[in-house]
Order: structure tokens, then sequence, then C-alpha cells
């Protein structure tokens, strides 16, 4: 599918319990298609699509170009940031998770699913939160946290202020997202994009602007989260 | 990351899928190497083109990069804030709000993103952290672009292209009772019993931490011989002297300043471990790990002081990442050499020039709360007063000030003191309250706050220690002293202020007292091999080597408790030092809610010699589990022949005595039969005195 021509790779993986939609979320975001048919996933899979970053975009692509000002000699700026996004799918069954997990370390960003319509799926959200700190690349990734099924408001358990409460609490964003009927599934998946980028730029700004002289990128939530968390477990 | 996840519970039909996704991951993969290579040459062509030779001589006001004479300009205008040259206006590259970078410096950090390196560096420092042997063993083989990049799916792939010799059942099947013994790529992933939290993660490096020379032998292990990931039986009854280890590495050339460094600082933490290891024994934490790493950029000094120790994760990480330039270095040496000769020339404290020595300033960090002990005398006292608050359960320490503390800094009869507490026998992270650091004064006046949320009844069986430190921006926070107060003895209601005299580290006293923490009943036989058949079989022959050891983990009394409701939740952990690594590691299930929780598990070691069993220490801890936090140390015990020696060398951990020593010589007496004992739990696993 690719043969190298894109500026970036970025991997992101979705995970949840199994049957929360983890497959139709992101079969709906690559080929805009839903199949209601539950096809429970072996192990892992991933699946590809090209994103183009340019001026035309809107949303949550605003604030990325800022960051991203074309620019350079290199002529990458001119025709916008060629993203190539590998999207990998985990199986959300527990006999599968010494395995899923073993792949947690390898994506950049993470897309956590739950099911609107199943209580427990939410109730776990903060298991599989756990599961990332652990193995994720590092302890604080970015993540989006997706109420998965809007479609089906009439079998709602969870509420979204819930939802809204507990991804304000790890300093995540929520979206209720609908695989089906296509509702939220870009957006959800453009703002981790964007999270993704800016913290590129951090790291790379980072590590040669003195401290005090970086600029804000707006990421704060997370931000303040893992100061919150150094507080508590360290200090010396 | 050569050790691999364990697929063997797949079926046939789902390998053959997964693998099938594993593949066309591959092609990507390939593809993305391609492009990498192909963008890193176009960084090597800019820098050619701008490289200043050090044969030469340039004019100051020469363009760094395209070398035209620059005139009359200045100086600070014109210098590129990514490398410190000179540079003109040709060769700059504009970015948001009208900074600018060299050309150099802008592909730099274009290829950082590009090639997704912000991640992979932050990932493997992440992992590095996760035990002191990782870290040696990455910054061993750092220089590697390749294993850095290496992906999960690419192990696999790998491995099942190798037709999987590694991780294949039969290898397993040759010790039932321990299903997890082959190590597997998280060691949490497979593991239910492994916490869900990073919190045992965290222990086993305190735990790990404190015995630096048996991790660098891990560490060694790993980098030079993948392969032998599997035989750790082996491994465990061959200890070997891991400082004279590391000198002994085949090194490219390259890499022998890491390698030297390595030594050093391994050499230097044993000391300052042999005097105290209580202190470092259950404090390591990956932050701190990192952080010294700063220490040796010039970064540090636009940080508020006081803010030093709460430096958000992510700016730590991202500034231990070690430079592109490192990461190119395999492929162009000659050009980097100049560009670095260049660099030096112009450099002035050029955050850049930090990344050659960050390989010694983690791997110092590591040990670095062992801190520097002995070298002062301890003077002065604290004065302070303790409330308790029944409503929100809740202990309040007013630290008020110290008076006529040591010198820190002896030379420039300094002191930067400190002041930390603990309610041991908790030493956790999550246990640690720290007050500000008060500059040049030995009479610091703090009065501070200190706050524990306990329950009462818990705070009675713990001990608040003190413990005052200098603290160096460069170099290790110097001990000034420490003080305990055992909490049953505290009257409460009494707020009144009281001094108490500091003094020296005791060696034996991480609880103030050895204390009655409870008794461990064990069963331990040793199986010579030639009453072991089924030892020798198969194609790890030197595995089966050698005899087994079997310890059958019976039961505990009296435990103490660790929870509300007057309970833990126990597990048993074991090491057979020196390798107090992964390998070695062995746990009990957790019993749930009892001070008298049966176990009723087996440790097995295999590829012990008869004469190991000299040199080898089995220590078993107990832990009450605490998902989501620390696991608290309950106790612990170790088995060994008691005698401070292991292989020739001195070693802190072979300090079995009593019933423990009793019991070890008793299984080597009666090989084949099982010997049994009633073991008293020591309240900490800090050295025995004799």
């Amino acid at each position: 599918m690719s043969d190298g021509d894109y500026d970036y790779l970025i991997k992101f993986l979705a995970l949840g319990d199994s049957g929360v939609g983890k497959t139709s979320l992101l079969y709906q975001y690559t080929d805009g298609k839903f199949n209601s048919k539950f096809i429970t996933t072996v192990g892992i899979d991933f699946r590809e699509k090209r994103v183009k970053l340019d001026c035309d975009r809107s949303v949550s692509q605003i604030s990325l170009l800022q960051v991203y000002r074309p620019n350079g000699p290199d002529g990458v700026g001119g025709r916008g940031q060629r993203i190539h996004l590998q999207l990998w799918d985990t199986a959300g069954q527990e006999r599968f998770r010494s395995l899923t997990t073993a792949f947690f370390r390898d994506a950049m960003g993470f897309l956590l699913l739950f099911d609107l319509t199943n209580e427990q799926s939410f109730l776990n959200v903060r298991n599989w939160i756990s599961q990332l700190q652990m193995h994720a690349y590092c302890e604080n990734p970015d993540i989006v946290l997706c109420g998965n099924k809007s479609d089906l408001e009439d079998q709602r358990m969870v509420k979204e202020e819930e939802a809204k409460e507990l991804a304000e609490k790890y300093g995540i964003p929520y979206f209720e997202t609908s695989a089906a009927n296509g509702n939220n599934v870009s957006k959800a998946i453009d703002t981790l994009l964007d999270l993704i980028m800016k913290r590129m730029e951090r790291c790379v700004d980072k590590s040669w602007i003195p401290e005090g002289v970086v600029r804000s990128n707006g990421h704060s939530s997370t931000e303040q989260l893992s100061e919150e968390q150094d507080k508590g477990k360290c200090g010396c | 990351m050569s050790e691999a996840v364990d697929l063997s519970f797949l079926s046939d039909v789902e390998k053959d899928l997964i693998l099938q996704v594993l593949q066309r991951d591959e092609e990507l993969r390939k593809a993305e190497e391609r492009r990498i290579r192909r963008l890193k040459n176009e960084l090597l062509e800019i820098r050619r083109k701008g490289a200043k030779r050090s044969s030469q001589r340039y004019s100051e006001r020469t363009c760094a990069r395209c070398q035209q004479s620059l005139g009359r300009i200045s100086p600070k205008a014109n210098t590129c804030r990514g490398c410190n040259h000179l540079v003109c206006r040709d060769c700059r590259s504009y970015g948001p709000n009208s900074s600018w970078r060299c050309k150099v410096c802008t592909k730099e950090a274009e290829l950082k993103k590009t090639t997704g390196d912000w991640f992979y560096d932050q990932r493997i420092n992440r992992f590095a952290n996760r035990l002191g042997s990782d870290m040696v063993r990455l910054s061993l083989r750092h220089r590697s672009a390749a294993s850095k990049r290496e992906t999960v799916g690419q192990t696999l792939l790998q491995k099942a292209q190798l037709g999987d010799p590694k991780g294949s059942s039969a290898a397993r099947q040759k010790s039932p009772q321990e299903p997890r013994k082959v190590p597997s790529l998280f060691p949490d992933a497979s593991d239910p019993q492994e916490g869900k939290s990073d919190t045992e993660s965290m222990e086993n490096m305190s735990l790990d931490g404190y015995r630096p020379a048996p991790a660098a032998g891990g560490g060694r292990r790993n980098s030079l011989d993948k392969a032998t990931t599997i035989k750790e039986g082996k491994q465990v009854a061959a200890p070997s002297g891991p400082v004279a280890a590391s000198l002994t590495l085949p090194l490219p050339s390259r890499n022998v300043l890491s390698a030297t460094n390595g030594r050093e600082t391994l050499t230097g933490s044993r000391s300052s471990t042999l005097v105290n290891e209580h202190e470092a024994i259950f404090k390591k934490n990956p932050r701190r790990v990192v952080r010294p790493t700063d220490y040796t950029k010039s970064v540090i000094d636009l940080r508020p002081e006081d803010f030093v120790g709460e430096s958000s994760s992510m700016g730590d990480r991202s500034k231990s990442v070690p430079g592109l330039t490192t990461e190119l270095d395999e492929e162009e040496e000659d050009i980097d050499n100049l560009v670095e000769i260049h660099r030096q020339r112009v450099a002035r404290g050029s955050m850049r020039s930090g990344t050659s020595s960050s390989t010694l300033g983690s791997m110092v960090s590591i040990y670095s709360e062992a801190g520097d002990f002995g070298n002062i005398v301890v003077t002065g006292g604290i004065s302070f007063s303790l409330s308790y608050e029944q409503k929100t359960q809740t202990l309040f320490i007013h630290v008020k000030e110290c008076r006529q503390l040591a010198y820190g800094d002896e030379a420039k009869k300094r002191s930067n003191p400190y002041v930390k507490t603990y309610l041991l026998p908790d030493k956790s992270r999550q246990g640690k309250r720290k007050t500000t650091i008060k500059r040049n004064t030995v009479n610091p006046l703090y009065n501070e706050l200190l706050k524990y949320e306990i329950n009462k009844s818990l705070l009675l069986a713990r001990t608040l220690q003190f413990s005052v430190w200098h603290h160096d921006r460069f170099g290790r926070n110097t001990f000034l002293g420490e003080a305990e107060i055992p909490m049953d003895s505290w009257n409460f209601d009494s707020q009144l202020e009281e001094f108490l005299l500091l003094h020296g580290k005791t060696g034996v006293d991480a609880a103030g007292l050895p204390q009655y923490k409870g008794e461990l009943v064990v069963s331990m036989k040793y199986i010579p091999s030639s009453k072991h058949p089924g030892a020798g079989n198969g194609r790890k022959g030197k595995a089966g080597e050698g005899g087994e050891l079997q310890v059958w983990i019976k039961e505990a009394k009296n435990l103490t408790a660790a929870k509300s409701g007057g309970t833990s939740d126990s597990f048993v952990k074991g090491y057979l030092l020196p390798h107090k690594n992964k390998a070695s590691k062995r746990k009990t299930p957790v019993v749930k809610k009892t001070l008298n929780p049966h176990y009723n598990h087996t440790f097995v070691y295999n590829g012990i010699n008869p004469e190991d069993l000299q040199h080898i220490c089995l220590e078993l801890t107990v832990w009450d589990r605490e998902p989501l936090s620390s696991n608290d140390f309950l106790g612990g015990v170790r088995l060994g022949v008691g005698n401070g020696m292991s292989n020739g060398q001195a070693v802190d951990w072979m300090d079995s005595m009593g019933e423990e020593l009793n019991l070890w010589q008793k299984m080597r007496q009666y090989p084949g039969s099982w010997a049994e004992g009633t073991l008293q739990l020591r309240s900490t696993m800090a050295k025995l005195r004799p």
C-alpha cells in the first residue's frame, strides 16, 4: 500500500473490552463501512490509512498547523504533511491479553473504547488505563476515550457525564462515537493525531530549547495529570 | 527486547492469522526503513556541506553552514539555538514566532519527528528505567539503532520464522511447576499476579537496585547472549564477577567510553551500598533514575531549585534522549567527528554537549540515592512536633528546624539540608515525604508540615524516621544524620515540640529495632543431577547439568497486618542471589485476607551444582499486595552459608544467621530429602551485623 511516500508513520492502537466495537470503529474510519455482524478479532490486526494535514483541514487541525507551519527548504511543508496511519486493532478477549498488551509499547497513541450500552466495559476503562501506563512507551501516553455505539441511544447504560468525568480525571479527551453511523469517529482519531503531533513537537523542542522558553502547546490537562502523578510517586 | 511473548496458548489457525498480520506489518516496516535511510542520507548531505574541518582554521565570523563571511554582525542574534553556531541568514529556517535554527538543526529536529525517533528514544528510556540491569544493557548497546526501533511484531515474526526454538513449550515443560519461567517480553503481561500497576516493577527495581553488581551481570548476559535467557538455571548456578564481566566485553572501540563509565559507576556505587544498603533498598524510582542526566546539562540552572525533585517525567525523558547524532554514528562516523570537533570548539555550554555524557549521568543516577555516607560526622538534631487528626486519619509532622548540622560539603563548608521522612517499614516512594531544601545553612528553619494519611492502628506499628540530607545539585546527596521514633511509644496527646539528636546510619535498624514480623515455614530439598533423571536431556544439555533446588514455601505465621481490618494479602517472592533479576525471581500466588497464609507453593531452580550451594543465597521476602500502589514489605529471610563471601568476593547479602543458616546446612547435608525450618522474618533486608 505504501511506498514510503509519506512524511510520518504514526501508529495508533485501539483497545478496550471485547465487543465494544474497536474493529468496527477502525473499519468505519478507514473504509467508511459498517458490518453489524460480530467477528471477534484474533489477537491483533491492523489497518492503514493515509491522512493529509494541510490548510484545508478544519477543526482540530487548525492548531496543528500553527505548530506545523510549512517551512524549510525540503519542501515537506509545501504539500502538507502526509501521514501514514497504522491503526492496530487488538482482541478484547482476556485470553489474548498477554499478546495484545505486548503491542502497547509500539503504539504512539491509543484509542480506548468502551460500549455505551455495557456498563462493565466502562468500569474496565480504569484497568485498561493502568495497563497502558504499565506497558506503553511512556507512563502518560496520549489516549482518547471513546464511548462507542452512541447510535443505540435507547440501550444506553453509561451517562455522558459519568464518562466525561472519568475522562477529565485522566485528563484525556472523550468522544461519543458510533462506528455504525460514523458519528465522531474521524473526530476522535483526528484529535488523537493532533495530540501526537503536538507531543512530537514538544519532544523535539525540549531537547534543544531551555525549559523556560518552551512555548505552551495547550496540552495542559494531561500535563497537569502527569505532574500530579509525579508528586504522588516521586519527589527526591 | 530479545525475549519474546509466549504464544503457545494460540491454536495453529490463530497463529497463522497472526502471522499474516505480522507479515503485512513487516512490509510496512521495510518501506519505513527505506524511507528513514533516505531521510538520514539527506541530513548527512546537508551536514557535509556545512561542516568545518578541524584541520583548517576558520574565522569566527563565518557562517558555520556555508562558510560565507558574516561581516560585522551581532553574535547574539545570529547564533543558532540548536547548535550554538553562527549562521548566516541563508542557512536558516524560520519557525513559528519568528524563531529560527540553522538548517542542520532544523533538519535534525525534522528528522526526529519524521523518523519517529522522538517516540523510540522515549520508549527505550522507559524500558531502560524498569530495571537497573536493563539500564546497563541498553547503555552498552544504545548505539544500535536497529534494536531501538525493534517492534514486538518484528520480534514475533522473526521468532516464527526461525521455527520458534526459544519459546517452544517443550523447553518449558521441564519444570511444570513454574509455568512462567520463560521470560516474556513483558513480565506483567502474561502474569495476572504480577500486578496491575507498576508498583510491582517499582519494587523490583528497588530491590534490584541496591545490589548493583548482580544487576550488571544480568545486563551483560542479556546483551551478549540473548539465547541464554532461557537457561536461567545454569546462569543462576554460575555467578560471575560482574564488575570484571563488564571489563571483558568484546566491545567495539566506540563503545568503550560507556563501558568504562559503567564500570566506574558500579565500583563507586558498590562501596556506598556497602556502607548503607537499607537506605537504598526500597526506593529506586524511574524518575530518579533519569533525572541526574539533567545535571550534566545546562538546563538545570533554569529551574527553580526547589523544583528539582518534581520535574515532569516528560521533560526528563525527552532530555535524556540520546541525540540524533548518536543515533547516526554508525554510518557517519567521520563526518560526525568533524561536526563534533567543531561543535566543541564553538559550543558555549551548548545543551547538546550533554548528550555525550548522558550515559554516565544516567548510570550514576541509578545508585545516586545511595548517597554519600560515612564521610561526615553526624552532628546536631532535629526539632519537630507530631499530631494525629482522628477525623481525617492523618499524621501531621511539623518539622520546625534542625540545629548544628554537619557540613554536607566539607570543602566549602556548606550544607543545603532537607529533611526526609518515612513511616518504616514502608520505604516506598509513596511513603516518602520531604521538606524543601534550605540553602547554605547548618541551622535550617523549615516550619513545614508533612502529612501521612494512615489509620491509627497501622500507624502504631510504624516507626517514623527522619533523615537529613545535604542536597548537592551536581553530585550525590550527602547523608547528614537520622533519627527514629517508634510510633507505638509516642504520646499523641502531647503536641509539644520535641528535639532529637541525629545519629549516623546504624545499619541494623531500618525499623529502629529488629521487630517481630512473624515466621515463614519453608522446606527445601537439593537434588543432585545424578538423582534427577530428565535433567540432562534436550538440546539445552548445559542447563541440565547440576542439580535442582526445590523450595517449598509452606506457610507464614503472624504476619504484620498491612490492610485495614487487620489482615494482609500476602505473597512470597524469591531470588537466588547473586542474581537478583527476573531469571531468578519466583513468586507464590497471593493469599488473601489472612495473617497466617498457607502458600503451599514450590519454587524450583535448575542447574545448580553442589559446590554452588556455597556461593548462592536464597532470599525470600513476604509482601502485602497492594494493587495500584506499592506492595508493602512484610518481612524476609536469607538462606545461605552466611559467611559474607560469594565466589571469592565479599558480599553483604551472604548474612544468614541462626535458623536460616541451620536450614541451609541441613539441606546441603542431606541431598534429596526435605529440610524444613520455621524462620523468623527479618524486619528489614538490610545486612545483618554478625
